[in-house]
């Protein structure tokens, strides 16, 4: 069973003009559990859109999106919102740390507003990521790559099966973006399927996998390309040229 | 998270406080003017709203009201409906009094039982009033007079027993310029008048009515003199000013309303990445909510509090300021009411101003919120 996956999805937004604007062609997709994939195209290619429908941000226009071997791809804003909380961990290049919280308070938000307290865990998670004397900080006292780890520790705080990081070292140095990779590598061999979205080889050298993302076309998207389709949803007769195997 | 977020940006948080502040200012201040004003009227025609003044009819030969005049009133108004008033029968006349240096014309009536008409400043009024005299405010002022004083009546040496209280009661009774001796003083055998003394003005509407009825009905021996439904009227009116007062407190509330609507979409447009993390990290839109409007209760709770608390000081220093003011009247219970009433309106505006904002961001697509 794969941590997330993706079946024929193909995500189209109304553009300016007749045309619609295709972010994403029947893009098959699927991570394993402890995986890390690195996803990499130009700008523009889908990567972001990509992201958002891994993440239950958005939804595919077509297509399945399967968490945990369930099916995802229809759920109400509330249910997304559980979905994600759930399960789905977020890392985003600009952090996205409230600048009015300390970093154990950031690293406890998604379970801020549900009984019992969060805190001795997230606590535990920054002291993982070595910010055991930077707990009660608040965001604008902490460096780029502490406010990374900090987001980070967030994005584990739910235990979740996916962590998925836009540009994780977009805006970091090379060393302390090294550093953050090398957080990702331990923290998917907790068993999380990792997928990062970036334009920096870095990331490359640390990822299991590097798939290719050109006009909304995925390269590369299944683990195994000949383990296909049929096997998780029943013979559902894919024209993908991404699951060239199945033939 | 709701304080920490407002303390983000003191200057606008305070200016959106002290909008609410003013709004809430403004409704209390006017309503406790109102209020003020209501109570201060009723204070001086409340006496005459519960008075009624019976006094013979001589437009129909009646020249006084006999005993069985009296009588006749006493079983009229002797009923729990009409609320049980005191009857008080006069004897009046008039006549020089003089103190040890001074002399006026004064109105002298005979009663038997002052206490229950009339109030003592000075000295007790007795139950049977059987010896000495008990004068108006305005008479032992003029002839510098008290208690234990001798004044001397239309040529008799009377003994002064008590003094009464000042009354502002615009009435054909005016005791302030009148002397009270005992009825065995006088001589004649009708009583001038009769005094009805109800608790309220409504039983001393039903008082008059009964005795309407009952005396007069065979034929128009008394006439009735009653300001209850005047006062009613006058009552009606204040009710009105205060309305309009509190009406022109809820125009400013209004514009502090909007002055909250504005720095919540400010700020929730401000927070928008925010707000779109929140609620890509698994944050509902129900808490979303509940934040943002906790943050615009806060400005109203804040607001309304600095308001009431600047009421109290400004009112208490109009008092201080204005010796005319009565400062019973102020702090009568009833104004409470108004500092509460402006109290929940302010934070009632803040929650209602708060709630748009706090829609529209909670609802917001985190994808579009997370893009800018």
């Amino acid at each position: 069973m794969y941590s997330v996956e993706l079946r024929g999805a193909t995500k189209r937004y109304p553009g300016g003009g007749t045309e619609p604007v295709v972010a994403l062609d029947d893009v098959n997709f699927a991570v394993e559990p402890g995986e890390f994939v690195a996803v990499v195209g130009p700008s523009g290619s889908g990567k972001s859109t990509l992201l958002n429908v891994l993440g239950l941000l958005d939804d595919p226009t077509e297509g399945w999106r399967l968490l945990n071997g369930t099916d995802v791809t229809e759920l109400s804003v509330a249910e997304r919102t559980t979905a994600r909380k759930g399960s789905i961990g977020f890392v985003f290049q600009d952090f996205h740390l409230l600048p009015a919280l300390t970093a154990v308070e950031n690293v406890a938000l998604p379970t801020a507003f549900d009984s019992g307290d969060a805190s001795d865990r997230a606590v535990d998670l920054l002291r993982r990521f070595g910010l055991g004397d930077r707990l009660d900080h608040e965001p604008s006292e902490l460096s780029g790559g502490q406010k990374q780890r900090v987001a980070i520790a967030r994005s584990l705080i739910n235990d979740p099966a996916v962590l998925l990081a836009d540009e994780p070292t977009g805006n970091l140095d090379t060393d302390t973006g090294e550093s953050i990779l090398a957080e990702f590598g331990r923290v998917k061999e907790e068993g999380v399927a990792v997928i990062a979205v970036t334009h920096d080889p870095l990331v490359e050298e640390y990822a299991d996998r590097v798939v290719e993302l050109t006009d909304g076309v995925l390269v590369g998207g299944d683990v195994d390309e000949a383990t296909s389709v049929d096997d998780t949803l029943g013979g559902r007769d894919s024209e993908s040229p991404l699951a060239p195997g199945e033939q | 998270m709701a304080g920490r977020n407002l303390r983000r940006n003191r200057v606008r948080t305070v200016l959106a406080v002290l909008g609410v502040c003013i709004g809430v200012l403004a409704v209390a201040a006017l309503g406790i003017f109102g209020n003020v004003l209501a109570l201060g009227a009723n204070d001086a025609i409340g006496d005459i709203g519960t008075q009624v003044v019976v006094s013979p009819n001589s437009d129909t030969g009646v020249e006084s009201l006999s005993t069985t005049d009296v009588a006749e009133i006493r079983r009229a108004v002797d009923d729990p409906a009409v609320g049980d008033p005191a009857v008080v029968p006069l004897y009046s006349d008039n006549g020089i009094v003089a103190g040890a240096s001074s002399q006026t014309f004064a109105t002298i009536y005979g009663v038997e039982e002052p206490a229950l008409a009339f109030e003592a400043a000075e000295g007790e009024l007795p139950d049977r009033h059987r010896q000495g005299a008990i004068i108006g405010a305005g008479v032992a002022t003029d002839l510098n007079i008290g208690t234990g004083d001798t004044v001397e009546i239309v040529g008799s040496q009377v003994r002064v027993v008590a003094v009464l209280a000042e009354t502002q009661t615009f009435s054909p009774v005016a005791p302030d310029d009148a002397v009270f001796l005992p009825e065995s003083a006088f001589a004649t055998d009708g009583y001038a008048q009769a005094l009805i003394i109800s608790e309220s003005g409504e039983t001393a509407q039903a008082a008059a009515d009964a005795i309407r009825r009952e005396v007069n009905a065979r034929e128009d021996r008394v006439d009735l003199f009653e300001l209850a439904a005047i006062v009613d009227e006058i009552n009606g009116f204040f009710d009105l000013l205060s309305t309009f007062l509190l009406g022109l407190g809820a125009i400013s509330l209004v514009v502090a309303g909007v002055s909250i609507l504005n720095v919540m979409l400010m700020s929730t447009v401000e927070r928008r990445q925010e707000i779109g993390v929140m609620r890509a990290v698994g944050v509902t839109r129900r808490d979303v909510l509940r934040v943002l409007l906790a943050e615009a209760g806060l400005i109203g709770a804040a607001g309304a509090a600095a308001g009431t608390v600047l009421t109290v000081i400004l009112v208490a220093a109009l008092v201080a300021a204005t010796p005319a003011v009565d400062a019973s009247l102020v702090i009568d219970p009833t104004n409470a009411y108004y500092l509460l009433l402006a109290l929940g309106f302010g934070v009632g505006v803040g929650i209602i101003s708060g709630a748009y904002p706090a829609w529209k961001a909670a609802n917001e697509r985190p994808v579009e919120a997370l893009r800018s």
